[in-house]
């Protein structure tokens, strides 16, 4: 199940939230827990034994690990969870990976096992993982409630893409929440406008790629025209859902930290991946690249340590040679800006952004090619080395149809809206205005995507296997 | 308004349409059947253990919950209305409207399936015609998009090539061009068929062709009920209906009709008055879609027999060729196995008529 369709929209949410209001304060969390599973369940029947043996297992090892604190035990519970974690992602998610490559080095013919991924099992075991590695280095202590713990792994509205919350930043809340009608229509307001971002802009730029995809009239235009509409396809597709989370989040007195930040205005990589899912890139500099000694170690191990994050970055998100060639590509450019490049493009704002948005437009063809040929084949014909035309009848006709919401994401995708109404809250009368105009504005959206919905028109979730 | 008091509307607003959605979902689903889109909708699927686990109840719920979603019109048409009018989208769901028409984008041809087609058609023809002492035509019916598409600025089907193409396929074929006299009028604008009162003189053209005088003077009569054609369902849009016009004379009105759907022959109508009051009113040329239907003109001047293998296109003209034969049979072939055809219709002497639109034989998977 997913938040932008009308089995959520019109009977899971609704029933969950009636069954959390109507529970009483100490059951809140079971009924938020019957609620993730139920919601989990829809999707994966299957693998509800999966989740539910990870929160257990790693329940008890956190219990283990504070009760040999400090000593040799700890450690060893610390690994085994992490052994656990990666072996069952690994299992799960790459083993086919491996076996393909085994097969294609040695000639031999191992039968591949067709192993079907869980949904959100790259963010849950990431979140148990950050739990685990919290409680053993006595950043948290362990959850003595088995509920309390499982609501936070399985807690539906970061369940199955993200952001990946970390336990210390919700523990107090797991606890001890408060519910008020500031933060409920705070909540509301941030989910409607994360389902219109998916609804009607990523889903509309996502026709634009299917169009793209099955033309047999190719051109560099139309090459870039798809990259420029994958872009931002991807970026209102995940920051949508990431919304989305935050807004439900906060309807159940939870507040999550922000996975966006105008990713696009970035005048550098590095700034770039400061604002892009800020939460893995931040699970992954506090989990992986700081405890293998950060850039406080020598170049050489510093190169290391960056490449191996990249590295693990790109796999991440997908058991493919292009994702992980995509994640070392970041790793080479953020290396460059390190050694010399960022000290040029700081002096040029405009400068810095065009080389960003290019180095970014190319990493977007690597992530969104089916493989490494496609993912070569797509950078090639990008810069006019395919033999194809310039342009073609389809990419005029695709420029023209798609233009406007084209021009509409591009623009939500910058912080000038925001900063425009900002300025014109400053306004008495538009302010009194907008207290009236605002409620309109988000109900008509709400009408808006129900309609989208309801014609059945394309609503794939690109991150929703990740 | 202070911050509270709005936060507090803005909470009981939203809990206000969520639970009136929530209850309206539950109670008061759409119609099964779509009379604009003219399909059935989902219906709720079965629950059990099984069917959860592999994901069949899920995904058909799913499907239900979308499809019968209270006033779903209504939501298609909000829906239409802001991808043309404000994202100005130049299709919706790959429909366009442009020079009073409203039309389907459909820019490529499909080889496997020209193929296909053409190897059903050798397949009649070594089986059937080959020796059977009999003249075989061939004519392809562009879809409106041949003179829409491309003067419209939409992405459009390279035409003659396709045209071209499937004559390389079927040379054994006498081809008749027909394209020289279809004009966007010809069409009903809100659907994909040509209009019967519009193609006499293709009729005439066929008729020439296969060395048969078939010109006559026919009486227009309208039906009264408005034609909303299949794309206009589709479309989701307000959009002015057609009429149909049908053309009767003498020899037509004593012309017997006879229908073999069940293989059992069963007389009826030219113009199925029942069909024109159903959900698709072109189907009362000849009752729609039928595999075998054979018109006989005691008034006829001449022995001559026609069978024309056909699509829905052939149902509104096959009626003009009635006055240059004795009996004219069309055999739809989407509705009946070629391997069967035999049994059915004696080819001995006839001419023979392929008679097909671009649309199906670009998605000939249903000929059988």
């Amino acid at each position: 199940m997913v938040f932008s369709g009308i089995p959520f929209l019109n009977y899971f949410l609704p029933c969950a939230i009636l069954l959390y209001l109507l529970s009483p304060r100490p059951l809140k969390n079971t009924a938020l827990l019957v609620s993730s599973l139920v919601f989990y369940a829809w999707g994966e029947p299957l693998y509800l034994y999966l989740i539910v043996s990870v929160i257990a297992i790693n329940y008890v090892l956190a219990l283990l690990i504070e009760r040999y604190r400090g000593g040799v035990m700890a450690k060893v519970f610390m690994l085994l969870s992490v052994a656990v974690c990666l072996c069952t992602l690994g299992y799960f998610k790459y083993a086919d990976f491996f076996v393909e490559n085994f097969n294609r080095i040695t000639g031999l013919s191992v039968g591949l096992l067709n192993v079907s991924l869980p949904i959100g099992i790259s963010f849950y075991t990431f979140q148990v993982l950050s739990y685990i590695i919290d409680v053993y280095r006595g950043d948290v202590a362990a959850q003595k409630n088995p509920v309390n713990l499982a609501t936070y792994v399985a807690l539906f509205p970061q369940l199955i893409a993200g952001p990946i919350v970390r336990y210390a930043d919700i523990e107090r809340q797991l606890v001890k929440r408060t519910h008020s009608f500031l933060q409920i229509a705070d909540g509301i307001r941030r989910f409607v406008i994360g389902l219109s971002k998916k609804v009607l802009i990523a889903n509309t730029l996502g026709e634009l790629c299917e169009a793209f995809y099955i033309s047999d009239e190719k051109s560099v235009a139309f090459y870039w025209l798809y990259i420029v509409a994958y872009m931002l396809q991807v970026y209102f597709d995940f920051s949508g859902y990431s919304d989305m989370a935050i807004g439900l989040g906060k309807l159940f007195g939870f507040e999550f930290l922000e996975n966006f930040n105008y990713p696009f205005i970035a005048k550098s990589v590095t700034e770039f991946w400061r604002r892009w899912h800020i939460s893995l890139g931040s699970w992954f500099r506090d989990y992986v690249y700081i405890p293998m000694g950060g850039n406080r170690v020598g170049a050489v191990r510093m190169l290391f340590n960056i490449f191996t994050v990249w590295f693990l970055t790109g796999f991440w998100h997908g058991a493919e040679w292009n994702f992980v060639v995509w994640g070392i590509y970041f790793g080479v450019l953020l290396t460059i800006e390190k050694l010399f490049l960022g000290k040029y493009i700081k002096r040029s704002a405009a400068i810095g952004h065009i080389y960003t948005v290019i180095v970014i437009s190319v990493s977007f063809a690597i992530f969104g090619a089916g493989s490494m040929s496609d993912a070569w084949e797509s950078v090639v014909c990008m810069f006019g080395a395919g033999g194809l035309p310039f342009v073609t009848g389809a990419t005029v006709y695709n420029s023209k149809s798609f233009a406007v919401v084209l021009i509409v994401a591009a623009v939500a995708a910058t912080p000038l809206p925001k900063l425009l109404l900002q300025k014109m809250l400053k306004n008495n009368v538009f302010k009194k205005a907008w207290d009236v105009l605002e409620i309109v504005v988000l109900v008509s959206m709400v009408v808006l995507t129900t309609a989208y919905l309801v014609d059945g028109s394309f609503n794939p979730f690109l991150y929703f296997r990740f | 308004m202070n911050v509270r008091t709005k936060s507090v509307v803005t909470t009981i607003v939203f809990a206000a349409l969520l639970l009136v959605g929530f209850v309206m979902c539950v109670t008061k689903p759409s119609d099964l059947f779509s009379e604009s889109e003219r399909r059935e909708l989902a219906s709720f699927p079965q629950f059990s253990v099984e069917s959860m686990i592999s994901g069949e109840f899920t995904d058909g719920f799913e499907k239900y919950a979308t499809e019968r979603f209270p006033y779903r019109d209504t939501f298609r048409s909000i829906k239409a209305g802001f991808n043309t009018k404000v994202f100005r989208k130049l299709d919706n769901n790959g429909l366009f409207v442009a020079q009073g028409h409203i039309s389907k984008i459909d820019d490529a041809a499909n080889p496997k399936m020209m193929e296909y087609a053409a190897e059903k058609f050798s397949f009649l023809y070594n089986s059937y015609l080959k020796d059977s002492n009999t003249n075989v035509y061939f004519s392809i019916i562009p879809d409106k998009n041949f003179l829409l598409a491309k003067s419209s600025g939409y992405p459009s089907m390279d035409y003659d090539k396709f045209i071209s193409d499937m004559r390389g396929k079927t040379e054994y074929m006498n081809y008749i061009d027909v394209t020289d006299l279809l004009g966007l009028d010809d069409y009903y604008t809100t659907d994909t068929h040509w209009r019967q009162e519009k193609i006499v003189d293709i009729a005439e053209r066929i008729g020439d062709k296969m060395g048969v005088d078939v010109k006559a003077t026919y009486e227009q009569a309208k039906l009264k009920k408005p034609f909303y054609g299949v794309y206009f369902g589709q479309l989701a849009m307000d959009f002015a209906p057609d009429e149909i016009v049908y053309l009767t004379n003498d020899v037509l009105k004593n012309c017997a009709v006879t229908y073999y759907d069940t293989g059992v022959p069963k007389a009826g109508e030219m113009y199925n008055m029942e069909k024109a009051e159903g959900k698709d009113p072109y189907e009362m040329f000849l009752s729609g879609t039928t595999p075998l239907v054979t018109i006989e003109n005691p008034q006829a001047k001449t022995e001559r027999e026609l069978v024309i293998f056909r699509d829905s296109f052939g149902s509104s003209i096959a009626p003009l060729f009635a006055e240059g034969y004795k009996k004219v049979t069309l055999v739809d072939i989407r509705y009946i196995q070629s391997s069967f055809v035999g049994n059915l219709v004696d080819f001995e002497g006839k001419d023979v008529l392929f008679l097909y639109s671009t649309t199906l034989l670009n998605n000939s998977m249903a000929m059988r």
